[in-house]
């Protein structure tokens, strides 16, 4: 456990088509819970579609494309899969 | 007495196309009580029965993050609706169960309605439609809101929901919810559910408030705040001090509850093509723009493509029909004063609501059928960076843009933005945006007046346009979007859907069927009063009521550099863009009758020789730019009245751009007088 937690990056450090699952969600209420409305909770698995440094960040998770802007991004950390 | 129908659904779920066609022609938008979120309601009959449907603001969940929200969750609680109707997108029915998920614990009935059957369908999905209603307890129907083959068994599935109402079962989400806190002795949700007693909050269940207050709601913990006596309020706050990140525990126990359903109702068919190629340009940060830019055009040229026909009417009918009544005036031997106002006031404000409600009507679909196929999301996200400096939400892209074709248009497209703050500051830099009768105007002033330097004013015309709207953000945007309500984006990328002509046509034609109605008094109302105000029955200017006006008023307006007939114009031109080169045409050029009245709308050939030879280069500069940021139409006003629901906004707004365009015509003629 606490080798994955050493490995959790954000996602905005992920690279793209790099597949992983969410570690941890940090942030006010407020924030948690729009970002788990749109089905981003820890352990869900997704894929990383696009990441280009600029324009906000591009998920596949439950079957959905999912933008989450930079600065979001940063507050959301993750496992990457191998 | 008529039953009531709660529409309840995320965005994108297919609630307002759901509503539409329910209520077709039988609506009535207007605003919750007290609130500034637009309420939709619309009537249907089925069987005999009469039936109220309230269209709830779309939300990701019932949170109460913003006012939106709020509106949503008090009205479900007070129990008014005789059943709550969920729509979830059945192509992500994990994500989108959320909000039933969410709404678990309120003891309301309920009937779901995994909407976009088709597309799950298509992409290989199977939902046991059966196997959900017998986990749920709760009526469910497969479904397609767009398809009208579907409405029978939609409306049957209905009537029986409401005739025997049945509630959600909230015991699975309650197991579900009771593992939070494993490693506590006991769970903090019956802790809570224990401190709080025989608290009531509407029609929700003590789980469902337990819920919240993990979740940290404001709203629930005030009620909790004043509803509890001192010592269970203690409690409470000690069991949540303890357990920390509660609503990402709730949430997560609410996926596990979804995952149950979903797991053994559908089967585990990953979709094929996620992410195709025309998503990597579309999203790319370059690519996108410009592929973005190029599909915006061609959307633009759609627009009056489909807008000409209209236009074609509007304006090829309005020369014949006032021959006509000019003719038959004659051989009655009716008052010329009664021909001239059925011709200028009933035939001219006619046809020109014809014009208009045309390009509304154009602008409306073309953007429509661009959204439903998926395309506007991809836009949004294209240009979020660009907006998100200015506090909006990238989805103002897409009213923004389609503004150079018609403001009126655009400001009904301004609803894809979700909150009131978001909607508003939209409304106010739209309006700097001109509509393409507006650079017609714009155009033909500058090159008329300055000849060759007519580029120079155009590319400096946008760059006043991003001034503007520097300028808005500091006087509107900081107030409408405050700086702690900016959440940058996070929203889905719906997948590509094959958009149904047919069904958007029809609810469009019917949108803008209402919007003719409501121009067409509007339109009449003022052109009457222009009328009155300019009639002689001599034909001799002097003998109007305006020319007096005018000449009183011109001290003043000499001010901003405008004589009294450039005045006169420049109101005008708050009716329509074309009436102030129409009013110029009769003031100036002394064509047609005493005075041309609002609703002419061509000007006379000549018209640009006759300006450049009376009007002084600094006049000119003041009415050029008092022009470009005059007001915008009398429609787009109209409909802007009728998205903000507040006459104190309107006035708001239009006092802003008055100020900015007599200020800048001002600012115009002094620096002429300097130059030339």
């Amino acid at each position: 456990m606490q080798e994955e937690n050493i490995r959790a990056i954000s996602l905005g450090e992920m690279g793209e088509n790099s597949s992983g699952n969410i570690a941890k969600i940090e942030g006010d209420s407020r924030f948690i819970s729009r970002i788990i409305s749109i089905g981003l909770t820890p352990g869900s698995s997704f894929t990383l579609l696009k990441n280009d440094g600029r324009s906000p960040v591009l998920v596949f998770c439950r079957d959905t494309v999912i933008a989450v802007n930079r600065r979001e991004c940063s507050q959301i950390l993750a496992r990457v899969e191998k | 007495m008529a039953k009531t129908i709660a529409l309840l659904g995320q965005p994108n779920s297919g609630k307002s196309t759901l509503f539409n066609n329910l209520t077709g022609l039988h609506q009535r938008v207007g605003n919750w009580p007290g609130k500034t979120v637009e309420r939709a309601e619309g009537f249907f009959s089925y069987n005999g029965v009469e039936y109220k449907v309230v269209d709830l603001p779309g939300s990701y969940g019932l949170s109460a993050n913003s006012e939106e929200e709020v509106v949503t969750r008090n009205y479900i609680h007070g129990g008014e609706a005789d059943l709550v109707c969920i729509l979830v997108d059945a192509s992500q029915l994990e994500r989108s169960l959320y909000m039933l998920a969410d709404f678990v614990g309120i003891r309301a009935p309920v009937m779901l309605v995994l909407n976009m059957m088709d597309v799950a369908e298509a992409s290989g999905k199977k939902i046991d439609v059966e196997s959900i209603e017998k986990k749920l307890g709760v009526p469910v129907l497969g479904f397609s809101a767009a398809e009208t083959k579907r409405y029978p068994v939609f409306l049957r599935t209905l009537e029986l929901a409401v005739k025997f109402p049945r509630f959600l079962d909230s015991g699975e989400l309650q197991k579900e919810l009771e593992e939070i806190g494993e490693n506590k002795v006991e769970s903090p949700l019956h802790l809570l559910e224990e401190a709080l007693g025989e608290i009531k909050l509407g029609n929700s269940e003590k789980m469902w408030l337990a819920v919240k207050l993990l979740e940290n709601d404001k709203l629930v913990r005030q009620a909790v705040k004043d509803n509890l006596p001192f010592a269970r309020r203690n409690a409470v706050e000690t069991i949540l001090g303890n357990v920390g990140d509660g609503g990402i525990a709730t949430g997560e126990a609410k996926y596990r509850w979804i995952y149950k359903i979903v797991k053994e109702s559908c089967n585990e068919k990953a979709p094929d093509k996620v992410f195709g190629k025309w998503d990597r340009i579309a999203t790319h940060r370059i690519k996108g723009k410009i592929f973005s830019f190029v599909i915006m055009v061609v959307a633009l040229l759609a627009c009056m493509i489909l807008a000409f026909p209209g236009m074609g009417i509007g304006f090829g009918l309005q020369p014949l029909l006032q021959s006509l009544v000019e003719k038959a005036g004659a051989s009655l031997g009716a008052w010329p004063v009664v021909v001239s106002f059925v011709n200028n006031v009933l035939v001219g404000g006619t046809c020109i609501t014809v014009c208009m409600t045309s390009f509304i009507f154009s602008i409306i679909f073309v953007f429509r059928i661009l959204e439903e196929i998926g395309y506007m999301a991809r836009f949004s996200y294209a240009f979020d960076n660009w907006l998100s400096r200015l506090g909006l939400h990238g989805k103002a892209i897409m009213p923004l843009f389609s503004g150079i074709g018609c403001t009126a248009g655009a400001v009904c497209g301004t609803r894809v933005l979700d909150t009131r703050g978001q909607r508003l500051f939209a409304l106010v830099l739209l309006w700097a945006i001109p509509c393409g009768s507006k650079v017609a105007v714009v155009l033909f002033l500058a090159s008329t007046f300055f000849g060759s330097a007519a580029p120079f004013f155009a590319i400096g015309y946008v760059a006043l346009i991003f001034l503007s709207f520097w300028l808005s953000s500091i006087l509107f945007g900081k107030k409408l979007i405050p700086e702690n309500e900016r959440v940058g984006m996070i929203m889905e990328l719906p997948p590509y859907h094959k958009p149904h002509w047919k069904m958007i046509a029809a609810m469009v034609g019917r949108s803008t069927w209402g919007i003719f109605k409501k121009a067409l008094k509007m339109i009449l109302m003022v052109a009457a009063v222009f009328w009155a105000l300019s009639y002689a029955s001599d034909g001799n200017v002097e003998n109007t009521i305006l020319y007096r006006i005018g000449n009183a008023i011109e001290p003043v307006t000499m001010f901003f550099g405008m004589r009294w007939e450039l005045f006169i114009s420049y109101l005008g031109g708050m009716f329509s863009k074309e009436a102030s080169l129409g009013i110029m045409s009769t003031l100036f050029n002394h064509t047609g009758e005493a005075f041309s009245l609002v609703t002419r709308v061509a000007a006379s050939d000549n018209l640009g020789e006759v300006l450049a030879k009376t009007i002084s280069k600094p006049e000119a500069l003041a009415f050029l730019f008092a022009s470009m940021f005059n007001v915008p139409c009398v429609l787009a006003m109209g409909t802007t009245y009728r998205e903000v629901g507040a006459i104190k906004w309107l006035a708001t707004i239009m006092g802003y751009y008055i100020a900015l365009s007599l200020g800048l015509g001002f600012i115009g003629y002094h620096i002429g007088l300097l130059i030339f």
